[in-house]
């Protein structure tokens, strides 16, 4: 099947195979269509046919409380053309300047250690070699029926055919379910990507504050990965900030690998643990220090008492559940004075 | 031109964005400190509830969904903001912040035959 995208500035014109999903044909070639989770819970891919036929393959997509099905509108992730199709974008789409496009994967998975009560590892080995940016992720299904997933990848080196994740167990999250129940070891899989714009770039140079909630440190330890094997703080003369919220004490995870992070890069990495459901019994345990409350309120203090210093010029990154993404955008906004422009988050449904 | 008492001018704390129902026509208000400023209640880009979702600070509201920003002193949008916000006429007297609704302003989307999809 054609698709032709139209924006009010141009169209585009790709093609889309049977069952392929129209977001992941638009991307793998080159056209910059427009998504954020690319899963089907945000809504940002929205689009409308103008001619052809469509296939919707989730009809309870969170993402559809942003469009309006009776107006032919309808989500680009979500759905596959079934004959060719002329489809409208609104806004503008910004071109792409990534050195080469996401892309169909296979793979086979395997569980990883158990981190937490309902938190643990995951890999895939990918059957080829993969490049893909600090802070990206990808989506990944193992049944057709069970749809597509997105995960932040954990590690990071420039070329790769080994991707590790983490998961946290949902209740009813039948792809979490699964995992914890050892049910999926050795399955393959199919994914896309990697995709995601909240990224460490090359040409960035600032201090960078680092703000995750929960799983959301996926991403963060990719980017904390690549800045170190890149010497990214002594190299920029700049410094980091980190703070990772979880619940309690026994919900921390990854605590010796941040610790690593903090030892390698020498007085210039700092990072903070935020309790929000138990008060702490010490301020620090090796190199990192611990404070009570939310990411955004251990966050706001720490920029009050100058501990990070100057956060209007550092590139922000933000990661975890939509609540604690929202108000660390809303203290970096306001309390902290971060340019739009400087603040990079993803948020996980 | 209609102008309608929307609440008192210490009703709204200065960076607030606040939703009032001004007789059937929703609008949300926001104190930039010295001024007002009274829009739609919903972002132009994907309709989310302005009350929820903007943050302003220093003149300049944000809507957190997108990052969406407008310097609301000049009206004028900023990167990657594509749209512009539609704002009603405020003025304060006599400790009132009043706003002139004649008829309730729409943006695109909400038209039924000429929105952003049409072109």
């Amino acid at each position: 099947m054609n698709v032709t995208l139209r924006t009010k500035k141009r169209a585009y014109e790709f093609p889309c195979e049977k069952g392929e999903r129209i977001l992941y044909a638009a991307l793998q070639a080159g056209v910059p269509a427009p998504y954020e989770c690319a899963s089907g819970t945000c809504g940002t891919c929205r689009a409308r046919v103008k001619t052809g036929e469509i296939d919707e393959l989730w009809e309870q997509a969170p993402g559809k409380s942003s469009i309006k099905p009776e107006r032919a509108e309808f989500l680009m992730c979500q759905c596959t053309a079934s004959s060719d199709i002329e489809i409208l974008v609104p806004g503008n789409l910004a071109e792409t300047t990534a050195d080469s496009n996401p892309t169909a994967i296979t793979g086979q998975l395997s569980n990883g250690e158990r981190l937490t009560h309902d938190v643990m590892r995951f890999h895939v080995a990918l059957d080829s070699t993969v490049a893909f940016a600090a802070g990206q992720f990808f989506v990944f299904q193992v049944d057709e029926l069970d749809g597509y997933r997105a995960y932040s990848m954990t590690n990071y080196e420039t070329s790769v055919s080994n991707l590790d994740f983490v998961v946290k167990k949902k209740l009813g999250g039948g792809f979490s379910e699964r995992l914890f129940n050892g049910d999926l070891d050795g399955e393959k899989l199919t994914g896309f990507g990697p995709l995601g714009e909240a990224t460490l770039r090359d040409d960035d140079q600032s201090d960078l504050l680092c703000m995750a909630g929960g799983s959301g440190i996926a991403g963060i330890m990719s980017i904390l990965e690549a800045a170190t094997s890149t010497n990214y703080f002594e190299r920029n003369d700049c410094r980091g900030n980190v703070i990772f919220g979880v619940r309690t004490m026994d919900d921390i995870f990854f605590a010796n690998e941040l610790n690593a992070y903090v030892r390698s890069n020498s007085n210039r990495l700092s990072i903070t643990i935020a309790l929000s459901d138990q008060p702490v019994s010490s301020d620090s345990e090796g190199s990192i220090d611990f404070a009570s409350g939310f990411v955004h309120d251990v966050a706001s203090k720490l920029i009050a008492t100058n501990e990070i210093a100057d956060p209007q010029s550092s590139i922000a990154f933000i990661a975890g559940p939509p609540p604690m993404v929202d108000a660390s955008i809303r203290l970096l906004l306001t309390e902290a004075k971060v340019p739009a422009g400087r603040i990079r988050y993803d948020k996980f449904n | 031109m209609t102008w309608k008492h929307v609440c008192g001018v210490d009703d709204i704390e200065p960076d607030t964005v606040k939703k009032f129902d001004v007789d059937g026509i929703n609008i949300v208000l926001i104190n930039l400190g010295d001024e007002f400023r009274a829009l739609p209640p919903m972002c132009p880009h994907m309709e989310e509830d302005l009350a929820e979702s903007g943050v302003c600070t220093g003149g300049m509201l944000t809507c957190t969904k997108h990052l969406w920003q407008w310097d609301l002193r000049t009206g004028t949008r900023q990167d990657p903001a594509e749209k512009d916000v539609l704002m009603y006429d405020v003025r304060c007297e006599d400790g009132k912040v009043m706003v002139s609704i004649s008829e309730e302003l729409k943006y695109e989307f909400e038209e039924e035959d000429d929105d952003d999809f049409e072109f």
